[in-house]
């Protein structure tokens, strides 16, 4: 299998069966229209997304920008040092990529500078290194002013230069109108250490001539860079450090723009949101792959689900087909509608909404902008319960992440975050009382503006009434109120709370926080209802875990080791069944299995240096030891042992003769 | 300009370095013949490039200097120095030396270059500076260029090293010139003649505090200052005139500012020494930064730093404690510490032959090198040590990737080139400090796992 670099695979016949699904007759009419829809929405939706994403990056960028040109008026003197940025922008290096990029385009538009971005991966020496510097800055400036003749000229004045002389940089940096050259070594870490420093005693070396400002991206701390460069490269530069956002802050601010709003169609069910958010905890701190999977939860919902078309605003009765109404009377919240509407004895209601498609096709498209509203609000109102509870500098700050995934899935109402938020507004001091009401000025809809407005009132007249400022009101709750009083009853010390008197000032004003306290309480438990029991919440929350699971986080080696364990689920065929006795739990060994599996179940068996002759034979009894066929049997055994070579399962040893050495354990 | 008046600038110009332009103008006397070629060694910041340079060039010698700190091959010094000495030459008599557009590949034809160049011109010096940190230089490049003034007859050659070996040339009889390393005075005379001002602008404009009297001031208390740094921190960590000055220049400030604020007078300086003593105690100051530091308040910045550190995902952290584990305990130990089932022999930890463990325990194996590893006993011992089950997914290995561009883990020996190859071995590249942080941030004690403690 090894005489040839690569194989072509030509197929035969055309495509699969199973991935012409697509085409089948059945096919629903909706399809294009779901299409449209999809791509109208995700585009909203995405921009909403870049906007955040290159508000969050604007300060780093404007502070390296201004850091870039205030290093163009320093002098330079002898002991003069390359003005460096060192830009921390931590370990999601998939995203440093973008952030350089977009840095590069800020500072060439903000600045007179050219801007060259180096990878790892282009220079794996000095010579290289250079090279491709000169090539990169260069390039850009033929690209864009189209003076090729000029540049021709000067490196025809002297004799021809090697491809890596500075002196290029140089001839070419004279003729452009900058201030300076900024290189940008994207990967700092990935950099040889030594490398690095030769790079940069060497364009120390140069900037008495061509100014060069270095940026260096870094995924640690700034501390292991430094450990790892030279001393005498670290003598030649001096710098500030940039810090970009953290990635968890930004995937908070990335997933706000996609639930908050009332325009948002489609919002993440609480198991494939917290499948989502974990796996950027655990695995990959990646804004992007967050990004990626929202739209794919888009893509699947819109392209797999027919009653997604009910998510487009202006959708016809026409436009939907008489499955699509029948698709609607079976979901599950359908079914718990039509029950509760029993209860409550409007049969009628029902009997409509089961007879007639035009019946059910406008009470939906009601029921679903009430459900949308009401998850909205829901958002709206994780919105209010965070900035109240940064009211109060004790208690801690709950991601919105996580108050999303607790509001989804219906578990927030009478949760610890909300109690511990109401016993604190009980508590509260009239100073920070005051704070509470102007937030919720600042975030509660109009219709509740006018009691938020009028409780405003009542304590400013509470407050003027206060002649000495100086001592904030409390209200009955607040310890300070209470006193512990201790009586010896029955040789027994008995501890009892009093409450201490209140002023009358403080009455009122308890009066106040108290029907404050019982309107939040309302409105929290009118917010927080479960989701999953609104009518239609199949069609605005997508909650399927799977499509995900497969498309994001493939298991390659699992998927090796269980073909090879249970060939029988992929050939599809009865002579592999394992035996009628057995459940298939257990899976046994017959001579109809392929070879290769055969082998793989006895290299499973065996230790970490497998004796080939007792291979053999373990593998002649299970095939059978016709003495005609042993022939047959070795090639077999020949190719399933070299196909166990391929898959890097095995190599042979030099350890033990006769011996070939196991690499790779099941299950890891 | 004669010799005598010449070498009075240069003496005021460059102090200390008499006898090293003596020699320079007696080598390069316009009336006699220069020596073909001539070594000038020295350390680092010695002056020799510098006097070397301004010595030709006030005695108009015509000469070239080529630096090889510019050149990346040997190749490309050669095409330097020819080029440098065309551009000289054409310089002089202003038409082009078309041949010489050709390359120079080698030091033949480099010889040939410059004889052509050369001929019938009058004397001419080219200069090699740091020729013994060349980089790629071919082994006969010394040699070679040290018989160029052999072949050229009016070619003379400075080379400009740091440190001599006996048989650098191959040739007998050439003059060396020793820059010897400033001596404590020297150096303080030295770095004495361009004091920094105590005030970056003085404190009241009135007549009594004048610029002159302000110059004086600084001069007398940088003289001073300066043999304080140097008993203290240069002698032993900063001895060349370079660092000495940017050691001294980093303390001024800080040590000054007593004066600034007005709680000393210029001239106190003994009182001035004792209260600012921690200065001289902590040698903070020796070391390099990138990023320029408060030598007084390092450690309040540090804690201030902390607040903005980038989080390794969860699993990438217990990747790193199960790499840290497998190049640091054995791996024939690794049944003791891992498996889940295996009560009876945990108890049996602190047994063994007593001899091979005493002789093991030697040194503690967090100082050691970490020993390579295969991925398979990574991956092993990250899933023994995860408390709860992980999904076989690709997400764990594009972790490993991704660990691995970010250098925390390298790979090693032979079969280092192919990742996918199971024999290629891997190894950490972070210390005991960083793995115990990174442990307890996910509630993991390395140290519980670790041969021999951790301690």
């Amino acid at each position: 299998m090894e005489h040839q670099k690569c194989y072509l695979f030509k197929p035969q016949g055309g495509r699969p069966a199973k991935r012409r699904r697509l085409n089948n007759s059945d096919l629903p009419s909706s399809w294009p229209l779901r299409e449209a829809t999809y791509n109208e929405l995700w585009a909203t939706q995405e921009k909403r997304i870049k906007d955040v994403l290159s508000e969050v990056n604007r300060t780093t960028t404007g502070e390296i920008t201004s850091f870039v040109s205030a290093s163009a008026t320093e002098s330079r003197t002898s002991a003069y040092k390359i003005p460096t940025g060192l830009v921390v922008a931590g370990p999601s290096i998939a995203s440093h990529r973008t952030l350089f990029e977009h840095l590069g385009r800020e500072i060439v538009a903000q600045t007179r500078s050219a801007f060259v971005l180096l990878t790892s991966a282009e220079c794996p020496n000095l010579k290289t290194l250079l090279k491709n510097l000169i090539k990169n800055a260069t390039a850009r400036s033929t690209e864009e002013d189209e003076d090729d003749e000029v540049a021709g000229n000067a490196s025809q004045k002297g004799p021809k230069l090697l491809t890596y002389d500075l002196q290029l940089l140089y001839l070419w940096f004279r003729i452009q109108d900058l201030d300076q050259l900024v290189v940008a070594f994207q990967d700092s870490e990935a950099f040889d250490g030594s490398l690095l420093g030769e790079a940069i005693e060497l364009l120390r070396f140069w900037s008495d001539r061509t100014p060069f400002v270095l940026l260096f991206g870094i995924a640690t701390t700034v501390e292991t860079f430094e450990n790892k460069l030279p001393r005498a490269a670290k003598r030649c530069i001096e710098g500030q450090k940039f810090d970009v956002t953290q990635a968890d802050e930004i995937l908070e601010r990335v997933l706000h723009a996609a639930i908050d709003g009332d325009d948002v169609p489609l919002r993440l069910g609480p198991a494939l949101s917290t499948q989502l958010l974990d796996r950027q905890k655990d695995h990959v701190q990646s804004v992007d792959a967050f990004v990626e999977g929202l739209k794919y939860a888009y893509m699947s919902h819109f392209y797999a689900n027919p009653l997604s078309l009910l998510l487009r605003k202006d959708l016809k009765f026409e436009q939907m087909s008489g499955d699509d109404f029948e698709a609607v009377r079976n979901l599950g919240s359908f079914r718990e509608l039509a029950e509760r509407l029993l209860d409550n004895g409007e049969a009628a209601l029902v009997r409509s909404l089961l007879d007639s498609d035009a019946a059910l096709f406008n009470y939906t498209r009601g029921q679903l902008d009430e459900g949308q509203l009401k998850v909205s609000s829901m958002v709206g109102a994780l919105e209010t319960l965070n900035v109240l509870r940064g009211c109060f500098p004790k208690m801690p700050v709950i991601p919105l992440s996580s108050l999303y995934v607790r509001a989804v899935s219906g578990e927030l109402n009478g949760s610890p975050a909300v109690r511990e938020l109401l016993i604190s507004v009980k508590k509260a001091s009239s100073d920070i009382f005051i704070q509470i009401l102007d937030s919720l000025l600042a975030w509660t809809p109009e219709d509740a503006q006018s009691i938020v407005c009028s409780l405003r009132e009542r304590l400013a007249a509470l407050m003027e009434s206060n002649e000495d400022c100086s001592t904030p009101l409390r209200s009955e709750h607040d310890l300070r109120n209470e006193t512990l009083r201790t009586t010896v009853v029955a040789q027994k010390v008995e501890l009892s709370k009093q409450k201490s008197a209140l002023s009358k000032r403080d009455a009122a004003y308890s009066k106040l926080v108290d029907e404050c306290h019982s309107r939040l309480e309302a409105y929290f438990a009118e917010m927080f209802i479960n989701p999953q029991e609104i009518f239609l919440h199949e069609i605005f929350l997508y909650d399927l875990k799977s499509p995900h699971k497969d498309a994001f986080t493939p298991r390659p080696r699992y998927a090796v080791e269980r073909a090879l364990s249970a060939p029988q689920d992929y050939l599809g065929c009865d002579c592999c069944r394992p035996a009628a006795g057995n459940d298939g739990t257990e899976s046994t060994l017959s001579s109809t299995q392929p070879a290769t599996t055969i082998m793989y179940q006895l290299y499973l068996e065996s230790g970490s240096l497998i004796n080939v002759s007792d291979l053999w034979s373990a593998f002649q009894a299970i095939m059978g030891d016709d003495d005609d066929e042993q022939g047959l049997t070795m090639a077999l055994f020949q190719r399933a042992l070299a196909e166990l070579r391929c898959l890097g399962l095995i190599k042979s040893s030099r350890k033990k003769t006769d011996h070939v050495a196991k690499l790779a354990w099941k299950g890891l | 300009m004669l010799p005598d008046e010449l070498l009075t600038i240069l003496n005021d110009q460059y102090p200390c370095r008499e006898l090293q332009l003596r020699q320079l103008a007696a080598l390069y006397a316009p009336s006699l013949p220069s020596p073909s070629a001539v070594v000038a060694h020295g350390l680092e910041a010695t002056g020799k490039s510098s006097i070397i340079k301004d010595f030709l060039k006030s005695s108009r010698i015509p000469h070239a200097i080529v630096d090889s700190r510019e050149c990346i091959t040997g190749r490309h010094l050669l095409e330097r120095t020819a080029s440098a000495v065309d551009a000289l030459q054409n310089f002089g008599d202003g038409e082009l030396n078309a041949p010489l557009h050709s390359r120079t590949e080698n030091i033949s034809a480099l010889a040939v270059h410059l004889h052509r160049l050369l001929e019938g011109a009058g004397r001419f010096v080219l200069v090699f500076d740091g020729i013994d940190r060349q980089r790629e230089a071919p082994p006969t490049l010394l040699p070679a260029l040290a018989r160029f003034g052999e072949v050229i007859p009016n070619l003379s050659i400075i080379f400009i090293i740091q440190v001599p070996s006996p048989r650098l040339l191959h040739s007998p009889g050439v003059p060396h010139i020793f820059f010897a390393p400033y001596t404590r005075d020297q150096a303080i005379r030295i770095l004495s003649t361009d004091p920094p001002s105590i005030f970056l602008e003085l404190p009241s404009p009135s007549a009594e505090y004048t610029d002159d009297l302000a110059a004086e001031d600084n001069a007398w208390l940088w003289t001073r200052f300066l043999g304080v740094v140097w008993d203290s921190l240069a002698k032993g960590a900063a001895r060349d005139i370079v660092s000495f000055r940017s050691v001294a220049l980093k303390l001024w400030r800080p040590f000054v500012q007593p004066i600034v604020d007005g709680t000393f007078g210029t001239r106190d300086f003994s009182r001035l020494m004792v209260h600012r003593r921690t200065l001289f105690q902590s040698e903070a100051a020796l070391l390099d930064s990138i990023i320029p530091k408060d030598p007084v308040s390092t450690a309040t910045a540090r804690s201030a730093a902390k607040n903005t550190t980038h989080d390794l995902p969860y699993y990438s952290k217990y990747l790193l404690c199960a790499a840290y584990l497998a190049s640091y305990n054995p791996a024939r130990q690794d049944p003791i510490y891992f498996m889940k089932a295996t009560d009876k022999r945990r108890r049996k930890r602190g047994g063994g032959t007593a001899l091979s463990r005493s002789k093991n325990r030697k040194i503690p194996r967090h100082l050691l090198t970490p020993s390579p590893f295969p991925l398979e006993r990574l991956l092993a011992i990250f899933r023994a040590i995860v408390p709860h089950a992980v999904p076989q997914s690709a997400d764990i290995y594009t972790q490993i990737a991704t660990l691995a561009s970010l250098r925390l883990l390298l790979r090693s020996g032979v079969g280092g080139g192919d990742a996918l190859d199971a024999s290629c071995k891997w190894r950490v590249n972070f210390g005991w400090d960083f793995v115990t942080g990174l442990g307890r941030s996910v509630g993991f004690e390395v140290a519980e796992f670790l041969a021999g403690g951790g301690e």
